[in-house]
């Protein structure tokens, strides 16, 4: 993914991982290393998330200072299903009668809207996170762990994370899974290797 | 570890299957009647004999155990096994990732086939007369074999010619059996039903429809196993909402061998097998043993 330094050096949250999957992360890595690097602690590390270590116990989106959350989901194309029901998306009772194309927000399992789908084409569809919408609480990725692949999960976005010493989330966070990592590789990307 | 605290997070924000995992006990026809511990940390799948001998595939080899689940065998494989198959003269046939291997009665590699590219993730076998069929979840097709290996027909792909869509197979999870008479079922997961083909690749019907309710198959792509008794009734198991269940000969709902309360949260992966008693048998991985399901008396 292309990345105009020259112009804009801030990568929002916005475009962080608009077109979600791994390509953007690594854009990512690339385009804040200069930011993180002055945003880490003296030891070069900042703040981020073992998804395989998460829980989604909710504490993301409430403990964090600020608000919203520097957490959000975020969604590993190359894993996905591209399911047509998906059950990171529909919530479980859902039931097809009146269709898929167009559910009702009651059909959704993410209670603020954030998880996007377009069609692609047969049965596949595309989900994406809008990141102005998360709120990291990881509903959707108990879905998809549950029932899909387990291609949704939660990050620190670092272009929001102020990284204090003593991260709030960190002291909340009941499973561990929130760990230092060098700021110059800040993102715990499933389906890569790190 | 910091201690547990509450989110604050509102009741919407709750993930709760608890109501979809309730089956009414009177739709329960089956109960364990015996368990048996594979030795395995990661016993991935199962097989059983004419004679009853079961067959567990996982841990890089191959375990045997006599009808009262006492081992007998075992052997290792070239790699990490995915699934396993009998032939009716004692043949073992192996599915590891990407290749299938062939053992003899007493464990002795005879044969692995040509690899089926990097892309491949065989996921299931079922041997008949003459044939072996290859499920290759990765490329999304069925593979016909003969049994020296040599390929003679790619089943279940996209042909636009011919109006045939192409199997949805959206996760790891892609089974293959044979019924009483030889028909040949594929599970097409990604639309939650069981399809009839015959061994040319010609589609012939197909049964199954999603629902949550215990009549379906639950979430995106189930089920994710199926075996087919003597008398051509289907058992199927289902991710997500694990569950064991049996249909008639035409796909009609008919009872719960085993329900969602009977396997522990996350549990993923329940190979079946009947044997020649019509007992079924399920590979429990978070449990790490085969258990088996008889009809209850009453």
């Amino acid at each position: 993914m292309p990345t105009d330094n020259t112009t804009n050096n801030k990568t929002t949250r916005r475009n962080l991982f608009r077109k979600g999957g791994l390509a953007a992360g690594a854009a990512v890595v690339t385009g804040t290393a200069a930011t993180l690097a002055a945003k880490g602690r003296s030891d070069g590390t900042v703040w981020q998330i073992d998804p395989e270590k998460c829980i989604q116990c909710g504490n993301c989106a409430t403990y964090c200072v600020l608000d919203p959350s520097a957490v959000t989901c975020v969604h590993a194309l190359k894993l996905c299903g591209y399911c047509d029901l998906c059950f990171a998306y529909f919530s479980p009772g859902f039931e097809p009668e009146a269709g898929i194309e167009a559910p009702a927000v009651e059909s959704q399992l993410c209670p603020t809207e954030a998880i996007k789908r377009r069609w692609i084409e047969g049965p596949h569809y595309e989900y994406t996170i809008d990141e102005e919408l998360c709120i990291g609480c990881g509903k959707c990725i108990k879905g998809c762990n549950n029932f899909g692949n387990g291609s949704l999960f939660l990050q620190v976005m670092h272009d929001r994370c102020v990284n204090c010493n003593e991260c709030s989330i960190a002291e909340a966070c009941p499973s561990d899974a929130f760990q230092r990592v060098p700021a110059n590789h800040p993102y715990l990307l499933k389906g890569e290797d790190h | 570890m910091a201690q547990w605290k509450p989110s604050g997070l509102g009741p919407e924000f709750t993930y709760d299957l608890s109501e979809l995992k309730k089956v009414d006990p009177a739709l329960i026809h089956y109960e364990q009647a015996a368990s048996v511990p594979t030795g395995m940390m990661k016993p991935k799948a199962i097989a059983v004999g004419a004679d009853r001998r079961l067959f567990v595939a996982g841990d890089g080899g191959v375990r045997v155990f006599d009808p009262a689940g006492k081992p007998v065998l075992q052997f290792e494989t070239g790699g990490e096994p995915h699934c396993i198959a009998l032939g009716k003269t004692g043949t073992v046939y192996v599915g590891m990732k990407d290749h299938v291997e062939v053992y003899d009665a007493s464990g002795k590699r005879a044969a692995a086939w040509k690899g089926l590219g990097e892309r491949a993730y065989v996921t299931s076998l079922a041997v008949g007369e003459a044939d072996v069929f290859v499920a290759d979840a990765g490329n999304r097709v069925l593979l016909r074999y003969d049994t020296s290996g040599k390929l003679l027909k790619r089943i279940g792909e996209e042909d636009a010619a011919k109006h045939a869509p192409g199997l949805v197979v959206p996760s790891p999870y892609f089974d293959v059996a044979l019924g009483p008479e030889g028909m040949l079922w594929l599970v097409n997961p990604g639309r939650r039903r069981v399809e009839c083909y015959t061994y040319d690749g010609a589609f012939r019907f197909a049964w199954g429809k999603f629902s949550m309710k215990v009549e379906g198959f639950c979430g995106c792509c189930n089920p994710t196993h199926l075996a087919i008794d003597a008398d051509g009734n289907f058992i199927t198991s289902e991710k997500g909402l694990p569950r064991v269940k049996v249909h008639d000969d035409e796909g009609n709902f008919k009872s719960v061998v085993a329900a969602p309360a009977d396997f522990a949260d996350g549990t993923v992966g329940l190979d079946l097998a009947v044997d020649a008693k019509g007992r079924i048998l399920v590979l429990d991985p978070k449990r790490r043993a085969v258990r088996i399901f008889v009809k209850k008396r009453s």
